[in-house]
């Protein structure tokens, strides 16, 4: 049989195949536990399958915000869940406003120290959060509004923007990436036929980056979505990451009851990543023909 | 409806000279070929008209206006790609209406004009297509659309045809200068291909590294060239060369063991001017091949062996090498039949030989009037 050039032969392809399966298999492990888990009466870590026992009990009380069979206590697990989601879109959405920005001016115009900001980027990228955390804990007390009622609202806008400020070095250099792929002549014609540039950024580039865009909008929100450590320091309401961390030892919390917890919050990583293979990958099929 | 003017503009991309010093007129109406070899720095130059690049120094007008600081959407033109730049993700209505839409015409009025501009290129039943359905010839001629739908001024068009196969070539380009005609509209058309830009253009700027050598009629450039150059881009196969040695005494070519009378409209410049080494140059249909036979008195001729004959079907192409290893191409008839190693004599037109410098490269009047010659 004949294939085209990019056609990997049938064997490299079962052989790859094998090395990525072999390599996932920790993984795939401890996400299918922790999922039948949820499922179970009991844990099932000590990997026999004698211990499961079928019930959804877990998932309605999690669902309810109950902590334990016995105790009183409740939480609003709903108001956590959106909390988290609020957090990863504004992240999301930072995020990709910034770096869509940005990546067009490192791309497209020639200033000035443009070379060393691409460098100082990746630097940037390489730095770890946690490292910053200090420093961005000062500004947060400096910037705290004195007015309690605000203080809720300041602190989801802080953390938005100081944890989409941890994104934004790599996605400007990725959407860079993106808009270098674009022939200058496309932009060039936009410009000749009268649109102003902020015009042919947005009806001209930004719709043929789109898989890219797609791209930094899913990081930024799973970002959002699984920090812990910036939700924690800043954040005055819990999400679903601090709410499993705080429950994780305490002693009246059903580990069952966690782990149907810790499948909801897991479960947008899931689907983003069996829904979007195909989004990410989409690109505008051919403008040229020869 | 345009005169465009370039005075003395150069363009420079740090170290690169893409443009130097260009001076160039391109009257109203007029149908212009910029010509050059890859990395000439046409498309630069058109670029520079079309005010996407700034000159670094020089200056452009329209007509009597000063446009060089003149940001290109107020320049009025309309312009075609070297790769079209179709937006890919609009439909071909919208591509060609794109223009129009940014200059907030109505709705009534775009429909309108692209769909009568749509109806002159013959893609009026491609307007709901995306770019990627359409075919190279299709695609090249939503472009044009593009670019003349807003009735621009002047018309600059980068190597259009480039991306087509050489059938479909040939049919757009007298398409395009037919409807460049009808229109009445100042174009500027960038090629590489030599047959493009004589087939086309009113005039012909011939363009080597930045630098403009020659400009004028295609009868003109291609029977005048300036220099080698110009005469060794031009024509198919281009102009022959030969390296010859004046002998003032007699005003003879020797070339090798041949000698042959110079082209008589140097006699006088010859006897004029110390010039001992000269390329002679001509067109392969300016000359003809003979059998060489013994015994017979020899008109004024290069003699040489035949390495190589090509039918072309109407004619043959001989392939001659003289005796100092030089290769000259000449047609011949299909009657005359010729077989490889044939000792062979090239009888010239005199009247069309030109002679070059050797040094300068300049045709030996331009090199005798700009006093550079070797
Ligand atoms: N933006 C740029 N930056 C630096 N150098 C450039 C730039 N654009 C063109 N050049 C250089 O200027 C010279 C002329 O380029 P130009 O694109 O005008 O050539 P061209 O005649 O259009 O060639 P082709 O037929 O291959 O399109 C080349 O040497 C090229 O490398
Ligand atoms: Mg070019």
């Amino acid at each position: 049989m004949l294939t085209d050039v990019e056609v990997r032969s049938k064997k490299t392809e079962v052989a790859i195949t094998i090395a990525i399966l072999m390599a996932s298999i920790p993984l795939f492990l401890a996400f299918s536990l922790l999922v039948l888990s949820s499922f179970s009466k009991e844990m099932m870590t000590n990997l026999s399958l004698e211990s499961f026992r079928f019930t959804i009990e877990n998932w309605i009380n999690v669902l309810q915000g109950k902590l334990a069979f016995t105790g009183g206590i409740r939480q609003n697990i709903l108001k956590y869940t959106f909390n988290t989601a609020l957090v990863a879109l504004g992240v999301a959405g930072v995020v990709t406003l910034i770096s869509a920005l940005s990546g067009y001016a490192l791309s497209r115009m020639n200033f000035r120290g443009r070379k060393f900001l691409l460098m100082f980027l990746l630097m940037l990228h390489a730095f770890p959060g946690v490292a910053l955390i200090v420093g961005v804990y000062l500004l947060y007390r400096l910037s705290l509004p004195s007015s309690p009622s605000l203080v809720t609202t300041f602190s989801f806008m802080y953390v938005i923007v100081a944890r989409a400020a941890l994104e934004v070095p790599m996605a400007t250099w990725l959407m860079k990436g993106f808009f270098d792929s674009i022939p200058w002549e496309i932009e060039w014609s936009a410009i000749v036929d009268g649109a102003s540039r902020i015009r042919v950024w947005r009806k001209i580039l930004l719709p043929l980056i789109k898989p890219g865009i797609a791209a930094i909008l899913l990081f930024g929100f799973l970002a959002g979505w699984q920090d812990l450590i910036y939700v924690r320091t800043f954040l005055v309401e819990p999400t679903l990451a601090t709410y499993i961390e705080a429950n994780l030892e305490a002693e009246y919390s059903h580990m069952p009851l966690i782990a149907a917890a810790g499948t909801l919050y897991l479960l947008p990583t899931i689907i983003f990543f069996l829904t979007s293979q195909k989004l990410l990958l989409e690109t505008h099929s051919g403008g040229i023909k020869g | 409806m345009v005169t465009v003017r370039l005075e003395n503009v150069t363009k420079r991309f740090g170290k690169v000279v893409a443009v130097d010093n260009a001076n160039l007129e391109i009257k109203d109406k007029e149908f212009m070929a910029l010509l050059g070899p890859s990395g000439s720095g046409k498309s630069t130059l058109l670029y520079l008209i079309a005010g996407i690049y700034k000159p670094t120094q020089g200056r452009i007008y329209f007509d009597d206006m000063d446009v060089t600081e003149l940001p290109p959407k107020e320049r009025n033109i309309g312009l075609v790609f070297q790769n079209w730049a179709l937006y890919p993700h609009m439909k071909v209505f919208d591509n060609i209406a794109f223009p129009l839409e940014l200059k907030k015409e109505s709705k009534e009025e775009i429909k309108k004009k692209v769909t009568e501009v749509a109806k002159m290129l013959k893609i009026d039943h491609l307007l709901e297509r995306y770019p990627y359905q359409l075919s190279g010839g299709q695609q090249q001629r939503v472009a044009i659309a593009r670019a003349l739908v807003k009735e621009p001024g002047v018309l600059l068009l980068d190597e259009p045809l480039s991306n087509l196969d050489a059938l479909l070539r040939m049919n757009v380009r007298a398409e395009l200068k037919r409807l460049q005609k009808e229109l009445g509209i100042t174009a500027i058309y960038v090629t590489h291909d030599q047959a493009e830009a004589l087939a086309m253009a009113d005039k012909i700027a011939v363009i080597r590294e930045g630098e403009i050598l020659q400009v004028g009629t295609p009868d003109d450039v291609y029977a005048k060239p300036w220099c080698k150059f110009v005469g060794g881009f031009l024509g198919n196969p281009p102009m022959n060369f030969v390296e010859s040695t004046v002998i003032r005494e007699s005003g003879e070519l020797l070339i090798g063991e041949s000698r042959i009378p110079a082209p008589p409209k140097y006699a006088e410049l010859l006897k004029k001017f110390d010039v001992s080494k000269v390329l002679l140059g001509f067109r392969p249909h300016d000359a003809e091949v003979i059998e060489l036979k013994p015994n017979m008195p020899d008109p004024p001729m290069l003699v040489g062996e035949v390495f190589a004959a090509e039918p072309l079907g109407r004619e043959t192409i001989v392939t001659v090498v003289l005796d100092d290893e030089t290769y000259v191409k000449v047609f011949a008839s299909k009657e005359q039949k010729f077989d490889v190693r044939d000792k062979v004599g090239i009888v010239l037109d005199l009247e069309k030989a030109l002679l070059f410098d050797k040094k300068t490269e300049l045709v030996l009047e331009r090199a005798f009037e700009k006093k550079e010659f070797s």
